[in-house]
């Protein structure tokens, strides 16, 4: 199994930038600068199929030529490290092991969108990786990978870290943008969409890390090299899988896109601990629905993972065993969801404790029946609300209902939850 | 123009007209707590669902944040959508307090309306409500957080509209907090609006608080006598006390909202000391037997000194019925002088910037929101006219330039949040030829005529900021009959004795000089001077109509019937022991019915 993003990195170890040259860093960006026009790198990201590894698995490609060429005034690239999903933490290994590589690929992509200053807005408790981006960036402008004229062209880019001052929905690209900005960290209305009218009015893109981490191998090695590194011949590319829970390893893996969850779990994670049967899991990060058995077999790439009636969102894999009360499970993930709204829009802000306070008396044996349906209505309702956050939210609650039935039943019958022991 | 059926209606909008209003404009109202005409979409309430049957999007949408588009079908019955609206309203009651009747909003709460028509009655929510501290935010607007839906529109307005700093939105999640960031009083001198905008009852009117219900109020449409600007609103009184007064919409002229001094100033008809009884040298007499006394003291004063001697004294406070009556009075007296102005410098800015006014230079408030170039000159906007202060933050927000001339603006008390300008010499330096919608915002109150001219000759629109209420219908007068300022007058030296009618006049007035007769409703050292006194009704008490400093012509309606306040009256007076028409000090007139009355006696009343 090929890897591309953790190649050459050492666990517990920041890649310094000598290394990261000497195993063939900043090449793609010499590459490009020499050899390719902007249109042609792009053509090349729109060719490997790469999507977006932040959650919506949009094709990148496709997300930058909505950029509008012709506007007067500049264009932004923002690279979104606001990671705090519950499950999910392969921006900070990525970031913590070698910063250099994203420097790199928003080098490559400010090229390709014709963007002269971008962003890089990091998490506010990801200390490591912000002073490794810092330095990593001051090393990059000494050695003429950032600043003006890279390496002689006419292409000149300033890069900025930013640190978030905290919250789960600056995660969200229009609440970054205002929080970027200096506003409260509200999402906006779309349409205008970013690409259009983002941060101070101009056309902007956000993407994730992992997203402009891959494109130096794409570069470097052509899109369709870069494509085939994937298991299966739809997906593309490798994905940085973060594993947790009930397994024997748990960390974060690099693994081609499109191997089964069974796969993820039996190989790189160790199986289960002894004593633990696989009972379900999260597949991608605290807002999708479970998995469970069933779903051993479905390929861990977007459309397979969506078709399974989940979403491989940010690949945060947690698994649960036999003695796990998956009502407890989604009472945890709603508490940290309704405590991060943004408290912008009605449903968010007042449906997800109402959720939460639901699922509070349900797992304390003191449910009713109608409870049900008061989780019903809002994994429906919650979808009208402003931003994604709510009805991501609302994933494990459709997963409990849908999968989870009769362990939800017997929390009401019998009056407690029938996990507890005594 | 797109084309739209909602729940089988056609409807014909502007573009870029929403759903919500698209409805609105044939008879339907979704429900919305956070979108307001003037305030624009939020899209945080989520009430405004609608579900899209046909056309380019399909599905429950917020009415609110969608553009009308051709081909749209759009259901505001449909099950899903009501199942949605009434979900929202149940979520904003899980933390809303059920108190209604302790709560000084009920009866003209929004989201008490909504919820009753929402259908939401039995709760499913079993928790506890959160709760918040309130602050204390002034003598004019109460706080109480608990009753918060966080439809974001007073930081929205405060914020955005107003250019308010001290006011905002902390907090997160179910504990988002709108408020101060400590205690004290709100600062934009727009605070009021709070009141009037905030759907339930975050926000009320402190100074009005727990006085009376929505339908024990005596209301009416009324004109805002504050300034020369003319906004409209609409006073809330009840057991002839008036209580508050809130902002009434008109486009052209204030859209939606007033300023703090207009909006509280309803000490002055309620005060004690205002004149109530006719008096005779002091003592107190009916209304008949005041004028009478009057008519036999003119008589007399008119053989005296002649009626050159006689001055009828006038000021831009009173209704134009009354000023016309006014005119009246002198024709029929022949009285040597008839003044609307007090001061010469006064008199001669106003009647110019009357003179130079038309229809196509005048300029409304809602002309300046949509100006792209703004001049204001040697004016105090936030102290002359609050208002079209406001009106200028609009246009800035818009991308409109603005530029001060002249000493007077000032650019501290709150001014330096609404609008950044750039300060120009001269108005030759202002670059009025590089704007499509450039316009003059002029003071009359400081710099001579000279500004005022120039002003009008560079051929753009022109406002004037006068003052008084009806300052431009007294000037249109004043011009038409030969009026002179009272202080040109004086120095003619023929002035003997005044009648005096809301006139306010300089106190260092020579005890030579007769007052006799002052008719107002504000007690002055005029009603104090005077032989006679007549109490008048004030603008809420009365019909009437005011020229705005545009030269629009607004009407008022008798908002409440004159009289002491039962809140004033000793216990000799109330419970009234005796039959009688009239409530104590109900028998006042307005200044134009004095006038005819005296106009009687003195045998004109019909010519």
């Amino acid at each position: 199994m090929e890897q591309i993003l953790l190649k050459h990195t050492h666990h517990g170890r920041c890649l310094s930038f000598e290394e990261y040259r000497f195993s063939g860093g900043f090449e793609a960006l010499a590459k490009a600068l020499k050899d390719m026009t902007p249109a042609e790198v792009q053509q090349d990201v729109i060719d490997s199929g790469l999507r977006g590894r932040g959650g919506a698995g949009f094709p990148t490609g496709k997300k930058w030529s909505f950029v509008p060429r012709d506007l007067p005034g500049p264009r932004y690239l923002i690279c979104n490290c606001d990671e705090m999903e519950p499950g999910t933490y392969k921006d900070r290994v990525l970031l913590e092991r070698n910063p250099h590589l994203l420097v790199e690929g928003m080098a490559l992509a400010c090229y390709a969108l014709e963007v002269h200053h971008a962003f890089i807005f990091v998490r506010y408790g990801y200390e490591q990786a912000a002073g490794n981006l810092r330095q990593s960036i001051a090393a990059a402008g000494r050695s003429g990978f950032l600043g003006d004229n890279i390496l002689g062209s006419d292409f000149s880019l300033e890069l900025d870290v930013h640190q978030s001052a905290g919250r789960y929905i600056c995660g969200e690209e229009t609440a970054l943008i205002n929080a970027l900005e200096g506003k409260r960290a509200n999402p906006r209305a779309k349409p205008p969409f970013p690409a259009i009218k983002g941060l101070w009015g101009q056309p902007t893109v956000v993407n994730n890390v992992e997203t402009l981490a891959n494109i130096p191998a794409i570069i470097t090695g052509g899109p369709l090299l870069w494509k085939n590194l994937a298991a299966t011949p739809e997906a593309a590319g490798t994905k940085l899988f973060c594993i947790s829970g009930h397994v024997v390893n748990t960390n974060c893996f690099e693994l081609p896109l499109g191997m089964t969850l069974g796969e993820i779990i039996d190989g790189p994670s160790g199986g289960m601990r002894s004593g633990s049967r696989f009972k379900a899991c999260i597949p991608g990060g605290a807002a999708t629905p479970y998995f469970t058995e069933a779903h051993l077999g479905v390929p861990m790439d977007f459309d397979p993972v969506a078709k399974a009636g989940s979403r491989l969102g940010t690949g945060g894999i947690v698994v649960f065993d036999q003695n796990t009360c998956m009502v407890a499970v989604t009472l945890n993930l709603i508490r940290f969801f309704a405590r991060e709204s943004c408290g912008w829009c009605t449903p968010c802000r007042e449906g997800l404790p109402f959720v939460r306070h639901t699922l509070e008396r349900i797992e304390a044996g003191r449910g009713e029946s109608n409870d049900i349906d008061i989780l019903r209505e809002h994994v429906h309702m919650l979808n009208y609300a402003f931003c994604a956050l709510a009805p991501g939210a609302m994933g494990p609650v459709e997963g409990l209902l849908r999968l989870f039935y009769d362990e939800l039943e017997a929390h009401i019958l019998e009056k407690k939850c029938p996990f507890k022991k005594q | 123009m797109p084309e739209l059926i909602i729940d089988d209606i056609p409807a014909h909008v502007p573009e870029g007209t929403n759903v919500l209003e698209a409805a609105r404009s044939i008879g339907i109202t979704i429900p919305h707590f956070c979108w307001h005409p003037a305030l624009g979409k939020a899209g945080a309430c989520r009430a405004c669902a609608v579900k899209m049957l046909e056309g380019p999007i399909k599905g429950i949408q917020m009415s609110c944040m969608l553009p009308a588009q051709d081909g749209m079908v759009v259901s505001t019955t449909d099950g899903e959508a009501v199942a949605m609206r009434r979900a929202v309203i149940e979520w904003l009651m899980i933390n809303h307090p059920h108190d209604c009747p302790v709560c000084d909003e009920g009866g003209e709460c929004q989201l008490q309306d909504y919820t009753i028509a929402g259908g939401h009655s039995i709760r499913r929510y079993n928790g506890l409500k959160r709760t918040h501290v309130n602050q204390y935010l002034g003598e004019q607007i109460e706080h109480e957080m608990n009753r918060c839906i966080q439809c974001y529109r007073c930081v929205h307005f405060y914020q955005e509209y107003a250019g308010g700093t001290d006011f905002g939105v902390m907090g997160r999640a179910g504990s988002v907090y709108f408020g101060r960031q400590q205690d004290g009083q709100l600062e934009s001198p727009f605070s009021g609006n709070l009141a009037d905008i905030c759907p339930t009852g975050v926000f009320t009117d402190k100074t009005a608080r727990f006085r009376a219900r929505y339908w024990d109020y005596d209301m009416a449409p009324s004109i805002c006598p504050g300034c020369s600007l003319g906004c409209n609103t609409v006073p809330m009184a009840r057991y002839r006390e008036l209580l508050k007064v809130t902002a009434r919409r008109n486009d052209e002229v204030n859209g939606w909202f007033i300023c703090d001094r207009g909006r509280f100033s309803n000490t002055a008809v309620n005060a004690p000391e205002r004149p109530r009884q006719a008096q005779v040298d002091d003592e107190a007499v009916s209304m008949d037997i005041a004028l009478d006394s009057l008519i036999e003291r003119l008589t007399g004063f008119l053989e005296l000194h002649g009626p050159e001697g006689l001055a009828i004294v006038g000021s831009p406070r009173m209704s134009q019925e009354a000023a016309i009556m006014a005119a009246r009075l002198r024709e029929v007296t022949g009285a040597g002088t008839l003044c609307y102005f007090g001061d010469v410098l006064h008199a001669e800015r106003t009647l110019e910037a009357v003179s130079l006014l038309n229809t196509d230079n005048s300029t409304s408030q809602e002309d300046v929101r949509q100006a792209d170039l703004i001049a204001i000159m040697e004016c105090d906007l936030l102290t002359e006219a609050p208002m079209m202060a406001l009106a200028v933050r609009q246009a800035w927000r818009n991308g409109a330039r603005i530029f001060i001339v002249g000493s007077e603006c000032r650019l501290d008390s709150g001014q330096q949040n609404l609008y950044e300008v750039g300060a120009a010499v001269s108005l030759a330096a202002v670059p009025f030829t590089e704007a499509r919608r450039p316009l003059v915002i002029c003071g009359i109150r400081h710099k001579g005529l000279e500004a005022i001219r120039d002003t009008a000759q560079l051929g753009v629109k022109t406002s004037f900021i006068m003052d008084g209420p009806n300052a431009f219908g007294c000037a249109m007068l004043a011009l038409e009959q030969g009026a002179i300022s009272f202080s040109e007058a004086l120095a003619g030296g023929r002035v003997k004795g005044i009648i005096s009618l809301e006139a306010d006049l300089p106190p260092e007035l020579s005890p030579e000089i007769r007052v006799l007769a002052a008719a107002d409703w504000l007690s002055t050292h005029l009603t104090e001077k005077a032989e006679v006194v007549l109490p008048v009704t004030s603008w809420v008490e009365m019909d009437g109509t005011y020229v705005n400093n545009e030269g629009r012509t607004q009407h008022f309606k008798q908002v409440m019937k004159p009289g002491v306040p039962i809140k004033g009256l000793t216990p000799e007076l109330h419970p009234p022991r005796i039959h009688r028409h009239d409530p104590p000090g109900g028998d006042i007139l307005p200044t134009e019915k004095i006038i005819s009355e005296l106009l009687e006696r003195l045998g004109a009343a019909n010519e």
